[in-house]
């Protein structure tokens, strides 16, 4: 008689040939004997595949391997549940393992009460900085869900819960990026009945460069995962439920995915009423600072391109698609109904052949009505250019002297693009010689309000974003860059810069650098003297002042002046 | 019984140039004396050749520039005893003695022009203050408050008896001091006859070789104001290019400090702008001027759509019509309503440099 399984842990398997071994014998070495090991090769193309197989190879009743074409971690769980015998199903990642009696005393406490689910801790260890930590998932040893819902932690994790296989009949993971916070948390609500057993089973190895800490465009699905959560939650558990997404949503806006926020403030917007309505939120004064987000406006993620089909390359497509998955890409040409509706000097550009100025009021007026990102079919965009979406409108300097027309942004309806709009019906200079956009939008600026002409950032009326040429048109390598413009046909990583703006960088850096050094010899004088007389500051030095403080906080804010802190305090007491 | 004459004052070639026309239009055929002042340059050379053209019964010649910054402002009393002096003051400034005017056309409020008023008041003859730029046009010069002399009984007579203003464009006025505002005929440029009149007293030599883009220079050095005037033609010259650029100074500064710094050729004209326009010699010049009014005396005066560009807006100096919400507003009244299709007044250097691209700069 063939032996009963108690636990199939089903381990998907990608990319991952210097971790695989240590999590399969980790669970090889487990205390519990009864439990089958379900390999899931997501098609690997490295070596994992065939170290699945040697494993099979060697351990046939224990061990079975499947290998698949890549989905994604999810389907890749979802084939080891298809799959799956035991009475119990768990979750193993690859580059983790797990203790050798976390099986056992899992299911042993699961079988105590016939639980749905049994949690345990999970520990977290941190391999660049070689420390670690105990994360415990609930204070008490029993189980309230509906207090496990407000204070526990460990919620989202797959990996630290044993399952009912019955649970997984009419359960699946959906195809995703967050495919355990949109099915796991959800799954806890509809089956209270869980164990918990109190000991960090489960050991989690948190490593730079993993989906947790590097970003990337498909992670707008984070917003489908809280979505389905509070959609696919039991409504029993409606109010915990809104309260820890609350909580989840407060660490990813201020902490782990700040350059997702745009798109967390849309999900605000959207369940408004659950989050203003939660008890447990208005107690809760740090979590609640969300709420002061839901009436922020933010530029709907639709990036516009008016511009020749055959100018719009598929480079510039598949940044979008990269970065903005989810974003709406309006890609136009003019049609020549619609130049009757516009002004005259626009009829005027069309019929003299200056298809780029019927282009550019084109799109300022797609801009206006709908809200979005305007670009041309120049510009790159970066997974940075969320960031921009904060703002209620942005525009970014090319040079010193010009402002980029080829990337820009606002909400729906903004004053300043009717403004622009508007400038197109006048008798002006722009009209009559059929200047380029970046010309009206500069000039606009400098006479509403009051631009400086310096190619530096600024916050015009405390609205206007204005942003430096790194940040809209030039990629300096400074990881800051949200949109880059395509000169010349160069490899990927180059960046053409013109010589101005390469000069202008240049000084930046040297200014920067200078006014640190300052401010620090400055310091270091004070510390000699301490009972010298402060410096006088005349009206004309607050700007210079104000600029070197500036400069001083952002290095000593940087990580890397922190970590150096207690040397450099040794070395003042040991004369250096 | 024999006809009353006419009298015009005439200070400057600008009030010159619009007499004459008035003498062609409104004054055709009426006896009518003309009274030049030593405040127009050149004024005796004016005197000969207007003789020879016989358009006036007489031509009298008065020295009223040191007059007219007398009695204008202090204790009222020592302008009422300067008043007292008239007939003896006019016997010492005028060749000729004055006749009895049926009607006095004058541009400027000044003493003399105040001292004739007292001088014929009992006799109730009309006053008729004509155009002498924008300042006519904003400019309340009666008001108490602008000089002790406006609060002087002597002072007032020139009040009491002016009927009207004549303005090239009446719309424009704003000074709100109730004086009726009568249209003056815009000049024709087809009328022969008043350009030959013209530039035979004027002399007029049609200039020989003329840059693109003329600059109208205004009097602010002369008034001491410190401003960035010579920047601005810097500015211009530098996008338009060397050789098409000229600046015209203005006669009342001292110094010519555009050609001292080498900003422009000497500018070798002496005849009035408006001269120029009405031979058709400089239509197709596009203008360069801070807010000098010869810059809008093309459209106001003739009815042209010269390019002009209007550096106001650029403009950094502390003088009147920054500081005057009414001149401002005449500015901006004049850009809306009376400007042409090529009125350009530039916000920024970079539309600035736009403007000038368009209009033929490099």
């Amino acid at each position: 008689m063939e032996e009963k399984i108690k636990v199939s842990v089903i381990i998907p398997v990608y990319q991952v040939e210097q971790y695989l071994e240590r999590a399969v014998d980790s669970v090889l070495a487990q205390s519990l004997d009864e439990l089958e090991i379900i390999l899931v090769d997501d098609g690997s193309e490295d070596a994992s595949g065939w170290i699945c197989d040697c494993y099979a190879r060697t351990y046939p009743q224990k061990i079975r391997v499947i290998h698949k074409e890549n989905e994604g971690l999810g389907m890749a769980r979802n084939t080891g549940v298809e799959l799956a015998r035991g009475e119990y199903i768990a979750f193993l990642d690859s580059d983790d393992t797990a203790e050798s009696q976390m099986y056992q005393k899992m299911y042993e406490k699961a079988m105590e009460e016939d639980y749905d689910m049994v949690m345990c801790d999970v520990r977290i260890l941190y391999v660049e900085e070689g420390k670690e930590s105990v994360v415990q998932t609930f204070a008490e040893k029993d189980i309230d869900l509906a207090e496990y819902l407000i204070r526990g932690n460990n919620i989202t994790y797959s990996v630290n819960k044993l399952y009912a296989r019955r649970i997984w009949e009419r359960e699946r993971y959906k195809k995703m990026l967050f495919e355990d916070i949109a099915l796991i948390p959800a799954l806890v609500t509809r089956y209270p009945h869980i164990g918990y057993v109190q000991e960090p089973f489960y050991c989690y190895y948190r490593r730079a460069n993993t989906i947790s800490t590097t970003f990337t465009g498909s992670m707008i699905d984070i917003i489908d995962a809280f979505s389905a959560f509070l959609d696919d939650s039991d409504p029993h558990f409606r109010e915990e439920v809104v309260y820890c997404t609350a909580k989840q949503l407060y660490w990813n806006m201020f902490q782990s995915r700040a350059l997702f926020q745009a798109d967390f403030i849309e999900f605000l917007k959207k369940y408004e009423k659950d989050f203003r309505l939660n008890p447990y939120l208005r107690k809760d004064q740090k979590t609640r600072k969300i709420l002061d987000f839901i009436h922020r406006d933010v530029i709907p993620e639709h990036l516009i391109c008016v511009s020749k089909e055959e100018d719009i390359s598929e480079k510039f497509i598949e940044a979008v698609k990269e970065y903005f998955p989810r974003g709406k890409l309006t890609l136009r040409e003019i049609q020549k109904e619609e130049i009757k509706k516009y002004p005259s000097c626009v009829e005027r550009a069309m019929e003299q052949g200056d298809m780029e100025f019927v282009r550019e009021y084109a799109g300022l007026r797609i801009l206006y009505e709908q809200g979005g990102i305007l670009l041309q079919p120049d510009m790159r965009v970066q997974l940075n250019l969320k960031r921009m979406r904060l703002n209620r409108i942005f525009f970014g300097f090319e040079s010193e002297e010009e402002i980029n027309g080829g990337c820009l942004g606002a909400v729906k309806e903004h004053y300043v693009i009717r403004a622009l709009l508007d400038s197109y019906e006048e008798e002006n200079i722009f009209n009559q010689a059929l200047l380029p956009l970046k010309e009206r939008i500069r000039d606009f600026l400098i006479l509403h309000f009051d631009l400086k002409v310096n190619g530096r950032n600024q916050l015009l009326k405390e609205e206007i974003a204005i942003y430096l040429p790194s940040i809209l048109t030039f990629d300096m390598q400074d990881g800051e860059n949200c949109c880059k413009k395509v000169i010349g046909d160069l490899p990927d990583g180059y960046q053409a810069v013109s010589d101005a703006v390469l000069r202008m960088w240049s000084a930046r850096l040297m200014e920067n650098w200078n006014l640190y050094k300052r401010e620090r010899d400055r310091k270091e004088k004070r510390t000699g003297q301490e009972n010298a007389p402060p410096p006088v500051l005349t009206a004309d030095s607050l700007d210079v002042e104000e600029q070197i403080r500036q400069v001083a906080e952002t290095y000593e804010n940087s990580t890397c002046w922190k970590l150096t802190r207690p040397l450099r305090a040794l070395a003042g007491i040991f004369g250096k | 019984m024999k006809e009353k004459a006419t009298l015009m004052i005439v200070n400057s070639v600008y009030q010159l140039f619009t007499a004459l026309h008035i003498r062609h239009t409104l004054l055709r055929g009426k006896q009518t004396e003309l009274l030049l002042t030593d405040l127009l340059p050149g004024a005796s050379d004016y005197t000969q050749r207007l003789q020879e053209s016989r358009l006036f019964e007489r031509i009298l010649y008065a020295k009223t520039a040191k007059l007219c910054r007398q009695y204008v402002s202090g204790e009222a009393e020592k302008i009422k005893e300067g008043y007292e002096k008239t007939d003896s003051i006019f016997r010492w400034i005028l060749n000729d003695e004055p006749a009895d005017y049926e009607a006095v056309y004058f541009a400027n409020f000044d003493t003399f022009s105040r001292m004739l008023a007292c001088r014929l008041y009992e006799r109730h003859p009309q006053f008729i203050w004509y155009e002498d730029g924008f300042s006519s046009y904003v400019i309340d010069y009666l008001k108490e408050d602008r000089a002790m002399v406006n609060r002087t009984e002597e002072g007032k007579k020139i009040g009491e008896l002016v009927t009207n203003t004549l303005l090239y464009e009446p719309r424009l006025a704003m000074r709100g001091d109730g004086i009726p505002n009568r249209r003056l005929p815009k000049v024709s440029l087809g009328n022969q006859r008043l350009r030959e009149c013209m530039n035979a007293v004027f002399a007029y030599q049609k200039p020989q070789q003329w840059e693109d883009f003329l600059f109208l220079e205004q009097s602010f050095r002369a008034e001491g104001i410190t401003t960035n005037d010579l920047s601005l033609m810097e500015e211009c010259r530098h996008t338009i290019g060397e050789g098409r650029f000229l600046v015209k100074p203005h006669p009342r500064n001292k110094e010519n400090t555009a050609f001292e710094q080498g900003l422009t050729r000497k500018y070798d004209c002496d005849v009035p702008w408006e001269l120029i326009l009405l031979n058709g010699d400089a239509r197709r010049w596009n203008l360069l001027t801070v807010c000098s009014n010869a810059a809008l005396t093309g459209r106001l005066v003739f009815g042209l759509d010269i390019p002009t560009v209007m550096l106001y807006r650029l403009f950094l100096g502390k003088v009147l019509w920054k500081e005057d919400a009414v001149l401002m507003r005449y500015l901006r009244k004049f850009w809306r309503e009376f400007s042409g299709r090529h009125y350009y007044v530039p916000g920024t250097v970079y539309e600035l440099r736009n403007i000038l691209e368009y209009l033929g700069g490099r």
